[in-house]
């Protein structure tokens, strides 16, 4: 009976034994190698698995692609989006877009933890939008829907015992998607209550990794969308041979032009008519941002983490702060004095730490043909980008000095108004 | 609270694996402990119907009480009379929650019957066939304990395949010996695992990656003659793979536990893809289920025509029946044109492929039958059949309608 079972179950046991050996051991399977063809393709894929993971990101970041922070204006792609002319006039450096629609500093946060050696002494770009600074800061579904157990687990695997990592693992632990693994709950609860994970916890985290990354390994190059890097091919076409700001600026508004004929506000028709119309008839939209107001926000701190990361590792970061479409503000009621207060609240959050490269584009909201919708940069505005990110990246740039304060993680800073802005420069000094 | 779709996930086979161990290491040694058996009986129902779906273990509690009580009540009965009208009833009332589920999305909106829970079914069919064999006279001992066990054995509650009370009885009140038992340990396992394949890998490949795509495709190519276009073709194939590999993978894993507890729940699939017919199409596809309808539908009312003539024709009974039959199946699916017309389809199939077979058991000289035509009948067949799943998958209904 013994050798009838052990025919029967032995394989099985083998199997199985085999299976969590894979999963659990820290050797990469020769996985470590990606074709130039697999990189192009997701570095303007957008996925989600790629975001979430490491291994493709890893690999495209250590062969010259660039990471690009943002969130939805990445979709943007238009024929001068920075990885249409990145590719189309050769430039030394490929934009990798990191982000889609919902993912704000937190998700970036932790983007960045399992990229940190591709960060160190690089440089990055940081496309920062207005509208994640609202009252409740990022959405728990959002975040949830890009949060990644293996970026968590490996943040716990290298977190320091300071302010910083209690206050990411405090804002993690609000978020429900934290609650998607036992162990790595109670892990969180500790460090935010500045406590040490003990032997067990660490092995746990460990392994947890290991695993994760494997399947990472194994599985987030399968099935990549296409559509994105097909689009930027197709845009590419439309460019002349040779580069030439003025006869960019001029094919984007002509460009701009034919593709924004059906409505007052500039918008692209596709845009316009893909349900903005049906809105804008039911007459609800006009003056609905009244009392909109991007000035107090826990993303404030959140978005300090992503300062953080950026001061630790020593990236040189170029950031973008966009205008919002002018004749859309002013129809949705969204206030002029509001805006520009953001401008200087979030100016003072980078200047004051030594974050001296932005590219502040926010009295730009009614040159025509600069945003291809409500909020987001099309034509000339992707233009007006790339004339900032193309030395940034293509030219050697100074070490930036950064000083960071852990001030900008205070309940007080979150929610300081517009008018005491001036007086707290003064005093925290 | 912890809750599962039966075969779920890694955590429900883990939980099954361990589960099953003390129950085959007793069976190993010539022992069954019904305590046993029972109390991870209920473990799983409750790990299936309990926490979040609640309302429905109450439904299914509910309504096991009411079958026990019609098939108990008819067997106590028929051991004195045996009238037709009682008989009638009986059925009838034991039909009838599966009735109410099925017909109150088509008249409340889509909403599903309270009453309604997963697998109400298949426990309909068991239910029926044991009143059926009770009038028959074939099964003169039931028992309350093992029509419970019959009806509420885990494995196949949710989705069949349906078993015989006879059967199941049978081998529910015998230990197979230690060399028979090994054996079916050996088919089990197997089994376990090629629906592993056919689940979690195939099924998952055209249900959850392919199917999506295609049908966004088909959706965006609308416009032509009907509104068919490529993708719509695709979708078809698509849509029956995963429909096969899907429900075949589920049926392996409930067959293939049933052989780790002792039973021989029959299987639900036959190499369905290489039936040269229509016909020979429903003795390999969702066996239990067409066998189930066979007995009890199709046999049922071909004697009950012949006894009453109402056809002067044996085909004509049969043609009739058929159509019948297969209606009936149609409807059990859901009251929706789409469920309906793919039991009309099937129905008239099986006339014409009966009428093809008497005409070519008459021309047999003049008709040529080699490999060619063999793999013609195949191929044909297939493609007949994929294109009844088409109807049944409802995306005509989205094409037109929506």
């Amino acid at each position: 009976m013994a050798k009838r079972l052990l025919r029967i179950f032995g394989p099985l046991i083998l199997a199985a034994i085999l299976v969590f050996a894979v999963l659990v051991s820290p050797v990469t399977f020769g996985f470590k190698h990606m074709s130039a063809a697999k990189e192009r393709q997701a570095a303007v894929s957008l996925s989600p698995n790629i975001l979430r993971g490491k291994h493709v990101k890893e690999a495209a970041l250590g062969d010259g692609y660039v990471p690009f922070f943002g969130s939805s204006e990445w979709s943007r792609i238009d024929p001068m989006h920075p990885s249409v002319l990145a590719q189309k006039y050769h430039r030394d450096y490929r934009p990798f877009l990191l982000g889609a629609r919902g993912t704000q500093s937190l998700t970036q946060f932790f983007v960045m933890q399992n990229i940190q050696s591709q960060l160190r002494n690089k440089k990055a770009v940081f496309f920062i939008s207005p509208q994640w600074f609202v009252k409740g800061g990022t959405r728990k579904d959002a975040f949830g829907f890009y949060y990644s157990q293996l970026q968590t687990s490996e943040w716990l695997s290298h977190y320091r015992h300071d302010a910083i990592d209690q206050y990411a693992a405090k804002r993690l632990l609000q978020m429900p998607a934290a609650k998607s693994d036992h162990f790595i709950n109670t892990a969180l609860q500790q460090v935010a209550d500045g406590k040490s994970l003990t032997g067990y916890q660490r092995f746990y985290l460990q392994s947890r990794k290991n695993m994760l990354t494997q399947e990472d390994q194994f599985f987030s190059g399968i099935n990549l969308p296409s559509r994105n890097l097909a689009r930027v091919n197709q845009q590419a076409q439309k460019l002349p041979t040779h580069y030439s700001y003025s006869a960019l600026d001029s094919l984007a508004g002509r460009i701009g032009k034919a593709q924004t004929g059906n409505n007052s506000f500039h918008i692209s028709d596709q845009f316009y008519n893909h349900g903005l119309k049906q809105e804008l008839k039911k007459g609800k939209l006009k003056n609905f941002q009244k009392n909109l107001s991007y000035l107090k926000s826990p993303e404030y701190s959140d978005f300090q983490l992503c300062l953080d990361q950026f001061a630790r590792l020593n990236t040189n970061v170029l950031f973008i702060i966009p205008p919002i479409n002018q004749k859309w503000q002013e129809y949705t009621g969204l206030s002029p004095e509001m805006l520009r207060q953001f401008d200087q609240k979030i100016r003072y959050q980078l200047e004051s730490q030594g974050f001296n490269n932005i590219v502040d584009l926010s009295d730009k909201g009614n040159v025509p043909y600069f945003m291809t919708d409500t909020i987001h940069p099309g034509w000339r505005g992707w233009l007006a980008i790339d004339q900032r990110v193309n030395p940034f990246l293509s030219q050697k740039q100074a070490q930036p000095k950064y000083d960071i304060s852990d001030k900008f993680y205070s309940k007080t800073w979150q929610q300081l108004g517009p008018s005491q802005l001036s007086q707290y420069e003064q005093t925290s000094k | 609270m912890l809750t599962f779709e039966p075969y779920g996930n890694p955590t429900y086979f883990a939980l099954l694996g361990v589960a099953l161990l003390p129950l085959m290491i007793g069976i190993l040694y010539g022992k069954r402990s019904r305590l046993y058996e029972t109390l991870i009986s209920i473990f799983f129902l409750v790990l299936t119907f309990g926490g979040p779906k609640w309302t429905q273990g109450v439904a299914l509690i509910i309504y096991i009480l009411y079958e026990v009580a019609l098939t108990w009540g008819y067997a106590v009965y028929r051991k004195q009379h045996n009238s037709g009208p009682v008989f009638f009833m009986t059925v009838i009332l034991s039909i009838l929650p599966l009735t109410i589920v099925k017909v109150t999305p088509a008249v409340a909106n889509g909403q599903s019957s309270l009453i309604g829970f997963l697998g109400v079914s298949y426990l309909s069919f068991r239910a029926v066939q044991t009143i059926m064999e009770t009038r028959d006279g074939t099964l003169k001992d039931y028992q309350v304990m093992t029509f419970l066990q019959f009806m509420l054995f885990f494995p196949t509650i949710s989705s069949g395949p349906i078993d015989r009370y006879r059967r199941f009885e049978a081998d529910y009140r015998t230990v197979p010996d230690r060399d028979k038992y090994l054996g079916m340990i050996q088919k089990g396992v197997r089994y376990i695992f090629v629906g592993f394949l056919y689940k979690f890998i195939l099924a998952y490949y055209f249900g959850t990656i392919l199917m999506p795509k295609l049908q966004i495709m088909a959706m965006n190519s609308r416009g032509g003659f009907l509104d068919l276009s490529w993708p719509v073709v695709g979708y078809m194939y698509c849509y029956s793979a995963d429909l096969f590999f899907d429900f075949a993978g589920y049926s392996l894993f409930a067959v293939g536990t049933s052989y780790l507890m002792g039973i021989e729940t029959p299987m639900n699939f036959n190499q369905p893809w290489r039936s040269p017919n229509i016909k020979d199409f429903w003795n390999r596809w969702h066996i239990t289920l067409s066998f189930w309808f066979r007995d009890f539908i199709y046999m049922r009312l071909v004697f009950w025509f012949m006894k009453h003539r109402v056809f002067k024709k044996p085909t004509t009974t049969a043609n009739v029946t058929y159509i019948i039959n297969m209606l009936v199946m149609g409807f059990w699916h859901g009251v929706t044109w789409y469920y309906i017309t793919y039991g009309l389809f099937h129905g008239v199939a099986l006339v014409l492929n009966d009428a093809w077979l008497r005409y070519k058991k008459k021309h047999r000289q003049s008709i040529p039958h080699n490999g060619f035509t063999q793999v013609f009948a195949i191929f044909l067949t297939a493609n007949m059949v994929c294109f009844s799943f088409l109807i049944f998958s409802g995306l005509l209904d989205k094409l037109w309608f929506h």
